[in-house]
Order: structure tokens, then sequence, then C-alpha cells
């Protein structure tokens, strides 16, 4: 009964839970332009994850996964019937594939050619990640598929979960659920750390028996999706930014509600891989574009961001595209033979730049 | 429509949210907490006193109230200049013993007995003045000091003539009639303290040392380098301090005739806590009379209602001193928060349901195309935010911009420019009248007129204020657009009355009709308001008929057409009623149909939205205006259509590459020239089929 006052009348003067705060880009998410400004640009539509499969690079995109060619350009490897959502390296020279609906195929390696599924209900693969002879699996959602993140972002829904394959039994069990959105796994000595995207946290799960959770860095500026290794640490992509509409929004189920069911989903007021293509997509005050110009503060619903995270998972420098960039959704990323390669799906394009280049504090 | 947006909507239409902020950005509003104390503490005493309020008891604490109010309002000038008084408590038993000495002992006449004790009570003042003012000493120090000097000065004063004022008899009728008679029925200190009050009123709020007084208070700094005589006007404020508490002593001692060591003490706070109740601020710059004659009424009560429901003396200094904490505490929370609970509660949104929004692609005949891709840029990046465009007969292009100018380009080429003129505002709308001269619409000021010769001539700025609007909307704070009609007579439209030029895109987080049309009327000079209540009125444009104009309502997306002649006078009917967008600028094409801008789409986000009034007042609220939601003006189109509201085609910039925002077009000889409100170019576009030799100026002038 108390709550229940104490939260009208948070509502009530905009305090406590109805208020809306969305912390500021600083310190090593100090706002830059990296990812428009340097590197070398590829496009490929659609390209959604990255992964290191022996000696190449791999992406997937739409229903197939790419390889890079001599010349740089991508080439088309294997196409799959169904959208591939995720992508994995088995050490040391498999590549698990993740379909939508849930299944998992393995190419080239010890287990080339299996099929593994972790459970009927896993049918939102968001992540993936190999340790050994287990591969862990992110189940973003129990009620919508992977293409369908937009309306579980906005439902508040927290029905994820994460998995455990065993590669050469096939046999799944779960890990961890209750999770909102896990869309990023990783694995160093002390456990699995999830990106928990609709809490904007990164989470250490105990693999040691029990569901013991550690937050690793709470209140990240953005929804962050996939983790990759690097040489000292790990590459943390933030599939878009939060903004204080879309937390005010999230605030109203009755606009939700109504939002959901009225409005074409292209032109919710939601987080985007890509916004502003559309002039039926909302437009908020300081996006109205001056002398012909739209200002890189101006708030928007989708951006590029990857952070570079230090053994602690805490960030240490980060690339950027801001509003008025045009590389936008960062999915994933990966470092490639001295290249830091970029997957914006927002723009469809893949950008690298060179790993000696980047410096600490946002700085290239 | 669900039955809950009938709710809303008749929710919205009956209650007037948008008042309260309306309210709030009035001055007199500091008066609501002193009002509802008032109140408060009448109804409290008249409910435990039963006898309170009867004539008798009313009366005789008239005449108190009445010299209390001269020390309040001694108070209240003081500190409006930003300063404090502590000694009017000694002046006043400084003045009343002086007074009683001088008549009884001294035997001095009545006139010389009031000049005495007024320039006694002024000497008193000219010290804390010199001290405070020119010296610079800290006020409450100071003043503090001269209590304690003054009422030792009354107290030797007691010594020596106490007896001998105790044992003297004053013969004479003038000096009883201070103390004890009436004018027009009201005791004659009431009268002194109403008159003086309104003398105060008068001077703070309309004289130019009021003023001053109240912008020495206000900031002190500021005031000294407008060039204020800032030392001198604080030294006057203790002067003037000074003699009305000694004036209050005179009162007093005519009235009882006495002298006693506890006259006028402890008086300063119960004076202080009715200047403060009141709601003057203790920082200065915030105060009236009437607000020293309320704080003075609530003290009077309750110091009077205390005594006679039995508090001892102790206990109502106590409550008093409680009374002013409070005060004080409430003066400095009021003046912290106003502002912030003002800017959350300004914006009041109202329920608007649009209809459904045509399609912009397939067969509608909005539907996306190329057609402004060949648009050429005219002065790109030479001008800031040319919103109307218009062309006169020699082709020169003239146009209005951010910074107040009216910019000519000239033909043949536009590459060459000038200042037209400098007129300051926000030039808006234009249009040319028979004679030649411009007549534009500037935001911020109201109806101008720029003759050929380049002279500026105000036409009109404001016109007649509602009687029941509560911010002042006489004056024009957002003139728009306009057109002329035959005869001369000027309609022009001003989007919105509750905000100002930059902000108008915040109207439509309202959605409410808060815009007009208004006609001035040159032959008479007369302006007069014709429509009210429009949903941001827009363009205006005068049909062929010259009976009727065609204007638009952008938040409402539609045009409607309005007759101010002939069998339909006075009526209105909408023209176009569901527009994909926000129209903007309405003009003539060259063969009898009519240009429209729109200047942005709606999103079905904002659609849905505005059905949801209070979704739109929470986001005013909690989040900043940057990211608030907004009506998409980064895109926008030209439309031509008919008087029965026919859609004839329509001209995009698909991707909005080319020329992002439009907000008016005007055709000329051929070409349309396109205008945006926060462009950086004038844009211009080659019409194919059109009469080459067309012009505004002649479709409106050249027949007669």
């Amino acid at each position: 009964m108390i709550r229940a006052l104490g939260r009208a009348f948070d509502n009530l003067l905009g305090r406590g839970d109805a208020a809306v705060t969305v912390p500021p880009l600083d310190g090593a998410l100090r706002p830059n332009r990296l990812l428009d400004e340097t590197g070398s640009r590829v496009p490929l539509a659609e390209v959604d994850c990255l992964a290191v499969h022996g000696a190449d690079l791999v992406a997937s995109a739409g229903d197939s996964v790419f390889a890079q060619g001599a010349g740089g350009e991508w080439i088309c490897r294997r196409s799959y019937g169904s959208a591939v959502v995720g992508l994995a390296t088995i050490e040391p020279d498999g590549l698990a594939v993740a379909l939508d609906g849930g299944d998992v195929v393995v190419e080239g390696g010890r287990y080339d050619g299996r099929r593994y599924r972790a459970d009927a209900s896993v049918t939102c693969i968001t992540a993936m990640v190999v340790s050994g002879s287990e591969l862990f699996l992110a189940c973003g959602s129990e009620a919508h598929p992977v293409a369908e993140w937009q309306r579980d972002l906005l439902e508040g829904n927290a029905s994820g979960s994460v998995w455990r394959i065993d590669l050469e039994s096939g046999a799944g069990a779960r890990v961890a659920g209750g999770l909102a959105w896990p869309a990023g796994l990783a694995v160093d000595r002390a456990g699995l750390v999830v990106s928990e995207a609709w809490r904007h946290q990164l989470v250490r799960i105990g693999l040691a028996g029990g569901d013991r959770r550690q937050v690793l860095h709470a209140d990240l500026p953005g929804y962050p999706g996939r983790i990759s290794p690097a040489s000292d640490g790990h590459w943390l992509a933030i599939f878009a930014p939060r903004s204080q509409l879309v937390e005010f929004v999230l605030r109203e189920p009755a606009y939700r509600r109504r939002m959901m069911a009225e409005v074409p989903k292209p032109f919710w007021v939601v987080p985007k891989l890509r916004a502003g293509r559309s002039y039926y997509e909302p437009l908020q005050g300081g996006g109205v574009k001056h002398l012909g110009l739209l200002k890189p503060w101006a708030p928007t619903m989708s951006a590029g961001l990857c952070v570079k995270l230090d053994p602690a998972f805490q960030p240490r420098s980060s690339l950027q595209s801001r509003a008025d960039g045009h590389t936008h959704g960062v999915t994933s990323v990966a470092e490639h033979r001295g290249q830091l390669v970029v997957a914006a799906r927002g723009d469809g394009v893949l950008v690298s730049v060179p790993l000696a280049g980047i410096g600490r504090g946002g700085r290239a | 429509m669900a039955a809950s947006d009938r709710i809303v909507r008749w929710r919205y239409r009956l209650v007037p949210d948008h008042l309260l902020g309306e309210i709030l950005t009035k001055r007199w509003v500091d008066n609501t907490i002193p009002v509802l104390i008032l109140i408060a503490v009448a109804a409290t005493f008249g409910w435990l006193i039963s006898d309170f309020f009867s004539m008798s008891s009313v009366s005789s604490l008239m005449r108190q109230w009445g010299e209390f109010t001269l020390i309040a309002l001694a108070l209240m000038i003081v500190m409006v200049a930003g300063g404090i008084d502590l000694s009017v408590g000694s002046t006043f038993a400084l003045g009343n013993i002086v007074a009683l000495t001088l008549i009884t002992v001294a035997g001095w006449s009545v006139p010389a007995v009031i000049a005495a004790t007024l320039a006694c009570g002024a000497f008193v003042g000219l010290v804390n003045g010199v001290l405070v003012g020119y010296l610079r000493l800290r006020a409450f120090l100071t003043t503090l000091v001269t209590l304690i000097i003054v009422r030792a000065i009354v107290d030797m004063l007691l010594l020596k003539y106490s007896v001998a004022i105790a044992a003297g008899f004053v013969d004479s009728d003038l000096w009883y009639y201070f103390g004890e008679g009436d004018v027009l029925g009201v005791p004659f200190s009431v009268a002194t303290a109403l008159v003086l009050a309104l003398v105060a009123h008068l001077a703070l709020s309309r004289s130019r040392v009021g003023w001053h007084v109240l912008a020495v208070g206000g900031s002190r700094r500021s005031a000294h380098n407008v060039g204020i005589p800032v030392r001198r006007i604080i030294c006057m404020t203790y002067v003037v301090s000074g003699t009305l508490a000694a004036l209050s002593g005179v009162l007093f001692a005519s009235r009882l005739g006495g002298a006693g060591a506890d006259t006028g003490v402890g008086l300063e706070i119960a004076a202080l806590t009715a200047a403060v109740l009141g709601g003057n601020s203790l920082g200065g710059g915030r105060g009236s009379a009437a607000k020293a004659i309320i704080g003075a009424i609530i003290v009077m009560i309750m110091v009077n209602g205390l005594v006679r429901i039995g508090v001892t003396r102790g206990g109502s200094s106590l409550l008093l001193g409680m009374v002013l904490l409070a005060a004080v505490a409430i003066d400095v929370r009021w003046l912290k928060n106003r502002h912030k609970f003002l800017s959350k509660v300004y914006v009041s949104p109202t329920y608007s349901e649009l209809p459904e929004a045509p399609a912009t692609s397939g067969s509608s005949p909005y539907a996306l195309n190329d057609r402004l891709r060949p648009v050429e840029a005219i002065g790109l990046d030479q001008i800031d935010g040319p919103e109307d465009v218009i062309l006169d007969e020699d082709d020169n292009i003239y146009v209005g911009n951010r910074t107040g100018d009216i910019v000519r380009f000239f033909a043949p080429d536009y590459t060459r420019q000038e200042v037209f003129v400098h007129c300051g505002g926000r030039p808006l709308g234009m249009a040319f009248a028979r004679d030649g001269s411009l007549i534009c619409c500037i935001g911020g000021m109201g109806l101008y007129r720029i003759t050929q010769d380049r002279r500026i001539e105000r036409l009109t700025d404001e016109t007649s204020r509602s009687w029941f609007s509560i911010i002042d909307d006489s004056r024009l704070r957002l003139a728009d657009d306009l057109d002329i009609a035959p005869d001369g007579r000027i309609f022009f439209s001003e989007a919105t009355i509750r905000y100002e030029m930059h902000e108008w895109p915040v109207d439509c987080l309202e959605s409410r009709g808060n815009g007009r049309i208004i006609c001035f009327d040159p032959r008479t000079g007369t302006t007069h308001t014709l429509l009210k209540n429009l949903v941001f009125p827009n363009g205006i444009c005068m049909t062929h008929d010259g009976q009727s104009f065609l204007f638009a309502e952008t938040w409402a997306c539609r045009v409607s057409r309005y007759w101010f002649e002939g069998p339909k006078k006075g009526t209105v009917e909408v023209v176009i009623a569901d527009l994909p967008g926000y129209p903007d600028n309405i003009n003539r094409a060259s063969d009898g149909t009519y240009w429209l801008a729109l200047v942005g789409i709606r999103t079905p986000s904002l659609d849905l939205a505005l059905k949801m009034p209070g979704f739109r007042k929470r986001m005013a609220r909690r989040i900043a205006p940057d990211e608030w939601m907004y009506p998409n003006i980064n895109t926008g189109c030209i439309v031509r259509f008919d008087e029965t509201g026919r859609i004839i085609e329509t001209l995009w910039d698909f991707g909005g590459e080319n020329h992002p925002m439009i907000t008016s077009m005007r055709e000329h000889k051929g070409h349309l020239y396109i205008g945006g409100i926060l462009n950086n170019r004038v844009g211009r576009l080659k019409l194919d089929g059109v009469d080459p030799g067309w012009t505004g100026w002649k479709s409106y002038w050249g027949q007669s």
C-alpha cells in the first residue's frame, strides 16, 4: 500500500522510477566520430554478426554467411534458408551458426555438420560463445523472435535466458533465466558475462552452480549487444542509444499499448538500428534541421557505438557515429589481422579501423 | 471514436488547464499566498471569538491598524529597495514623545508640531540612509544600532518630560481630530494610511522614482550600470521610512496622549512580519503597497485576536515570531520555485484528433516524387531563414531573415544582395500593396509597412483585448502571414498568443486554438480580431472573387475559407480537412488555383500523442525541450489545390536532400520561388506550361 502510494507520488512529480534520466556520454564514452571518419568502409546489406573462422573473417547478413575476398569485397559463402542470427568461433577451425528459430549448425572443425538445439523453447538466439567443448547461447526472449526486439523492449519483458550446449553430447541446459534481453556473451576465467540490453548492464553469471549474479557495469547510455574478445579485454557493441523520449515512453503504458496497436512498427518511438529514414518517423525538438543541417548532438533513436572494455569489463575507450553520422546500429565487432572490423547493421556497412591507431580515451 | 477518447476530449474541453500557467506568469500571483493566509486567519479568529468582527471591535482595531500600516509601508519601501529598517519602532516612539512634548510642554501650534516631528523622523531616516546608502554599512546592523540609540534618546526624553506631558492638557480640536476624528466615516489614521498606500502604489508602479527603487532592489549592480543613482535612492527610502514612522507616532500620540517606556517596543518585529507575510520579498525588488496592507491586516488580526483569547504577551510574541519564520521560509521557497513550477506547467496540451492522414504513395494525389530535384539555390549560405519570399515587378526577390532584416536579391541572376531595410523582429509573411509598398508581418512586433523609399511604418501592433483572457492578448506576439483585400483592408494571422517566435513548434504540443485572424483597416487605422481560437493560423491568401480568403491552420492540418464580404459574409468553410502534413503559407498560382506549402509531414506517433494530452503534458514536464516529440518539420512539400479543395499536384523533394524545409512559395513569371523558415537558401524552380508573364502583383492589382 505504502509502496503503491509512493509510486503514485513519484509518478506525479517525476521522481524515483518515474524520473527520466539517461547517463551522459562521458569519460571513455565521450562523443567522437571515429566510426565515420577513420577506416575503410565496405557495404554489406543487413550485416549482423562477425566471427573469425580459421584464418578468415566471416559475417552474417540476412540468411547467409559471407567471407571477405582478397580484394576486401564480401562474397556469399553459404545460404541457410532462414535468417542467421549469430555466429561463434569454435577453436581452432569451426564456426557455429545460429539460425532464426533456434537451431545451431556447425561448419568445419571437429563438429562439422552437426546440428544442435538447446531446448524447444529457445527460439530467439541473440548471441553465442564457445568455451572448450561447451557452447553458451543467449535467448533474448521467450515471447518474441529476434526481429521483434523492439516490441520486447516496449512490453518490458525480462524473459531472456542463457543456455549451455555440450557440443559432444548435444545436451542443452539452462544456465540462467529472467534476463531482460541478453544480447551478448563472453567467457572469462571467472565465469560468463552477459550484456543485458533492456537493463543497460553487464552481468557476470557464476557457472559454479547456484545463480549468483554480479553487475559489472550498470547504467550504460545505450543498449549493449554482442561482446567479442580483444587482445586485452573485450569489445562491446552497443546497438542503439538510450534516449530520454524512449525512456519516457517506456514509463507510459497507455501510450505504448496504443502505439503498438495503432502505429506501424517502423514509425514507433523506440530505439532503432537506423532512424530518420522516413518522414513518418518521430522527430524530436533538437532534431529539427537548421540551415539544412542535422546537429550532431541531436537526440536520436539510433547511433553507432562500440566500446573497448578492459579485462574487468569497464569501458576504456569508444568509437562512435553521432546523430548525423552514417555508421549506425553497430551489432558486432571483431579484431582481425590488426584491424578492428565493425559491423553497422543500421547502415549496412562494415568499417575497418587499424587497431594500432585506436588509443586511449576515445582518440585515434 | 472510443469512449475513453471521448471522455478525455471532454475533460480537456471543460477544464482550461492552460490558465494555471498563464496566472503564474502574472506578478499579482505573488499575492495569492498572503490572501489565503489572511482568509485563514480571519476565519480562525472570527470562529474563535464570537464578536471579533462586530462594529465596535472593528472600529477600535481600525485606528490601531492605520498607525501600524504606516509602519508596515515604511518597512516595505525600504525592503523593496533591498534594505531593512529595524529602527521604525524606535522612530515611532520618538515621534510620539517629540510630538507630545512639543504640543504640551513647548506649546507649539499643531502644524508646527507635525512638521517638527516629521522632520525628526526624517532626520533619523537620513542618518540611516547616509550610513547605509552612502557609507555602505550593513543595513541590518546599522538600523539595529539606530534602534538602540533612538530608544535611548526616547528614554532620556521620557525621564525629563513624562511628568509634564501627563500633567499637560492640549486645547486643540485639530490635534484630537488626528486620533479620534473620521474622514467620511473612516478613522483618520486609516484614511491617512490608505491615501499614503495609494501614493506609494502609484509611485512604485507608475513613477520613474518608484521604478528606480524597484530596480535597485532587484539588482543593485544592474541598476548602477544603467545609471540609476543607487546610493541616493537607498538613502531616500530610509528618509521616507523614518518620516512615515514618525507620522505614525504623531497619530498614536494624538489618540492616546500618553508616553510610556514600552511605546513601540517590538513594533519592528510586528511590522517586519506584516511586510514579509504580505509577500514583500526580503531580497528586494518585489513588493507593493497592497502587500503591505494585506500583511498589516493579518498581523493586526492575529495580535489582537491572541490578546482577546487570553494568550499572554510572551505567548503572542512567540507566535508572531513563528509566523515571521514561516513567512520568510515561504518567501524564499516561492521565489526559488515559482519559475521552475511555471516552466513545468506552462505547456498545457489539449485533446486534438486529426482526421486520418492520406497516403503519400501509390495513386494518392500526394504521392512522393522528385519534382523538386531541379530546384536551384539562390543565396545559399548567405541567408538565414527566409520564411516568406516575394518578388517585385522588376523581378527582385525580397526575403526576411532571422536577424530582422529584409534582404533584396537583385534580378536577373540573384547573385548580388543588399539589406533592403533592417526592421528588427522576425520578418515573416509579406505582400505588396497597390502602391508598391511592402506590407510585412514581423514576429514579435506586429504589422509593418515598408515603403519603396525604405521608410518603415508601423501599421498596428495591438488589437482589442479579450475580456476573459488572463494573459494580455492585445499585443501582437506572432503576426505570421497576411494578405490584402481589394479595398485595401489587411487580413493577417497571429499564430499563437501563448508563445514567442522562437518557440513556435511548442505550440503544436498544445494543439489548442491559441491563434487568431486579425483585420487592419488602413482607412480608419483600426484593428480588430476577426476569428479566434484557431489552431496556429498561418498562411492567408485572397481568393479571386475578392470576397473571401483562404487560411491554413497548421496544427489542425486543414485549410479553410472565410468570407468577409458578399452573401456568405462571416462564415467559415473548410476547404481541405485532411492534409497529410502541416500547412504553412498559401499563395495564388497563375491559373487561378493556389499553392500551399506543407512545412512538415504528420507522424503517426505524434498523431497518437495528440489524442493523449496527459502524455504530452507529462512529456513536457519530465524531459528536456530538445527531447520533446515534435511535428516532423524536416521534410515538406508543395501542394497545388483549387477552391473546391481538390489537390491538383504535389511537388516533393524525395530524400529531402536538395531543398529541406519549405514554409512558403511564390509563383512569378513561370518560376516558383521557395522559402523555408530554418533554411539557408531560397529555392527557384522552373514551372512548365504556366503563363510566363504572370506576377502576383498584377494578379492582385493589375486589373484595376
